[in-house]
């Protein structure tokens, strides 16, 4: 369902997407003419299994790629390159046998791995779909475009579906099997002259970054491969109006090349007026919380409602409120909600998250991006009620309940701070002393951890309220918050962690306590 | 302000152990056509606090027909479920207040929106 939706979203660049589909399948037939024998051909699948199975590198470009929106890039590359090109059409009129020969095998190469990087993207997106992995590493790119880093747990039929309707006409050009290549091969030999029967109009944007940025200039590499492409096929470079757009990117780990197939980011939505969050962001939040039907879902921070209407589009059969403090916001919600005409389902709310009016273990999942401070113009100072905010949420969760936050890295790490990992079993001590947010424990491993238990320090007196499982007598809480996972999210100029926690059943901590 | 909504609210100010529910002053009520959606509303069914939502339809004068108990086997009675549908879903407090039955305190409901925010003093 969710693809269909993305589909529909798409429908409007679908010209995009026709346009680049002859042009990728001449490239393909071209490709197979010039390896010209079985051996070559063979050759060619090998290093395309090869190219499939090196690991977390090609993830972050199909993440990329699924962002599509690198025409923000764009745009810098073409100004400086417009003068640029036309001295090199001047320019390309010359050739040498060598130099041409030389070319050829270079740019078949860079050729090849475009092909491959649009082909590896589609398997690879099947190939990661198994659960969500967490990234330490990977180096942070500083994009001008935002761009999401989706590592959120998809379904493989999702993914499938990826490949059936994203990519269209495209998808049977790209798919790699054996008997494709013979039959492409041998349609090629047949009729040569499709080769250079199609000719495309390209443009390239390339953008270079880390270190490698101070030897080589963008536009010189624009410059380099507008050219090898323009005598190797044919293709015109086109700075106005491209049919075909080619974006580069080159850092210091690697070299990526790719084909957007859309024109408009993968988060354009056509039903939310005023954006918030990233909708790709907030829809892999609200796809964590793993909502069923009659499910109660509330946003303590809503802002302009974005995760909700994500969520709400997605399951039709749950009721979602949002509660924010600032009137402002909570009005801009108001009119999302309203043009994506989902009054019925999502309700509004002022309130403050430190003292919801919410009876306890009433709500079935809490999903939430937390203000990340000062810079996104939050009021309150979030580290300082980060304890309470958590309390809270925990409390109106009802055991087995479902929270997905959304972090800074380091309101990420004071949160893990919080949440300090604890022996669980009857020798857990009581008697600690409660520092302000810190206990002489090991401090809880980096990576996500299932099955263990967690404290949160705070320095709060539990309220009457929370009776369920909590004893004022002692100077801090029990958490039955249990983390999953986490996951690395890119946000455009800086990164975010969505953390994932199950709410446990608490009775258990109270029998242990006594 | 929908019912659904108002089923979920409590009253939060110190010291309150009975705050649920609260009570409801309506000065501008309207009410809406919403497409019928029998899953969604036999779904949120077991979810609710009958008798509140009961006792804040009958406060706005739309309780009609609504059963004072919940109904056997309602999954299937689609009659009911148009009833409940249109109390949880239909009805709506654009103007008024919600008040906490305990402390009487009264929180003011404006374009739909109830403010529940409380003063430092009563946190």
């Amino acid at each position: 369902m969710t693809w269909s939706r993305l589909q529909g979203e798409l429908t409007g660049s679908k010209n995009t997407i026709k346009t680049s589909s002859p042009a990728l399948g001449v490239t393909r037939k071209r490709e197979d003419a010039m390896r010209g024998s079985d051996e070559q051909s063979r050759e060619g699948e090998k290093s395309l299994v090869e190219f499939r199975s090196t690991g977390g590198e090609r993830k972050e470009e199909i993440d990329k790629q699924r962002s599509g929106g690198q025409n923000g890039v764009s745009t810098m590359a073409q100004k400086r390159k417009r003068d640029e090109e036309e001295k090199e059409r001047k320019v390309a009129a010359w050739d040498t046998g060598i130099e041409k020969t030389v070319e050829k095998g270079k740019a078949c190469e860079e050729e090849r791995t475009r092909e491959e990087e649009a082909e590896g993207m589609l398997e690879e997106f099947i190939d990661c779909t198994h659960g969500a992995y967490v990234n330490g590493g990977g180096p942070v790119c500083d994009h001008t475009a935002s761009r999401l880093e989706h590592r959120g747990a998809s379904s493989s039929r999702k993914m499938d579906d990826i490949v059936k309707d994203f990519t269209e006409e495209s998808q049977e050009n790209v798919k790699t099997t054996g008997e494709k290549n013979q039959t492409l091969l041998t349609t090629c030999e047949d009729k040569p002259e499709l080769l250079s029967c199609i000719p495309v109009s390209f443009r390239i944007s390339c953008k270079c970054s880390g270190s490698l940025s101070r030897c080589l200039g963008a536009q010189e590499v624009s410059r380099v491969i507008g050219a090898g492409l323009s005598r190797l096929l044919g293709w015109k470079a086109d700075l106005k109006n491209p049919q075909l757009e080619i974006n580069v990117h080159l850092s210091d780990d690697y070299c990526l090349l790719g084909i957007p197939l859309t024109r408009l980011p993968l988060a354009n939505r056509s039903y939310i007026k005023i954006t918030g969050l990233r909708s790709t962001t907030a829809w892999a939040m609200a796809s964590l919380a793993h909502i069923q039907p009659g499910f109660r879902v509330v946003d303590p921070m809503c802002g302009v409602g974005t995760i909700l209407i994500e969520a709400a589009q997605e399951h039709k059969d749950a009721c979602f409120l949002g509660v924010d403090i600032d009137e402002a916001q909570l009005q801009k919600a108001s009119e999302n909600i309203a043009f994506a005409e989902l009054e019925n389902r999502i309700n509004l709310l002022k309130a403050s998250s430190l003292v919801l009016p919410v009876p306890s273990a009433t709500v079935d999942a809490v999903i939430c991006d937390l203000p990340f401070g000062r810079k996104f113009g939050s009021r309150i100072d979030m580290a300082a009620n980060l304890p309470l905010v958590l309390t809270e949420m925990e409390r109106v969760l009802r055991p087995g309940g479902i929270l997905v936050l959304l972090l800074s890295p380091q309101l990420s790490c004071l949160l893990k701070k919080l949440l300090i990992q604890y022996d669980t079993g009857p020798t857990s001590n009581p008697e600690t002393k409660p520092q302000t947010g810190m206990q002489n424990c090991p401090s809880s491993s980096r990576s996500p951890s299932k099955k263990q238990t967690f404290q949160i320090h705070s320095g709060v007196k539990s309220s009457p309220s929370q009776e369920t499982k909590l004893q004022h007598s002692l100077p801090f809480t029990v958490s039955s918050l249990k983390h999953q996972a986490t996951f690395r999210v890119s946000l455009g100029a800086i990164d975010g962690l969505i953390h994932k926690y199950v709410k446990t059943d608490c009775c258990v901590f109270r029998d242990v306590m006594f | 302000m929908k019912l659904l909504t108002h089923n979920m609210l409590t009253s939060h100010v110190k010291g309150v152990t009975k705050g649920y529910p609260l009570l409801i002053k309506a000065t501008e009520v309207k009410v809406n056509e919403v497409e019928f959606n029998p899953q969604f509303v036999s779904r949120m069914i077991p979810k609710l606090e009958w008798g509140a939502l009961v006792q804040a339809a009958e406060e706005l004068g739309h309780r009609q027909d609504l059963p004072g108990e919940l109904v056997q086997d309602y999954e299937k009675n689609e009659d009911f479920l148009k009833k409940v549908h249109r109390v949880l879903l239909e009805v709506e407090v654009i103007e008024g207040c919600l008040q906490c039955p305990e402390s009487g305190r009264e929180f003011p409901i404006s374009k739909g929106i109830p403010n529940m925010l409380l003063n430092e003093d009563e946190v």
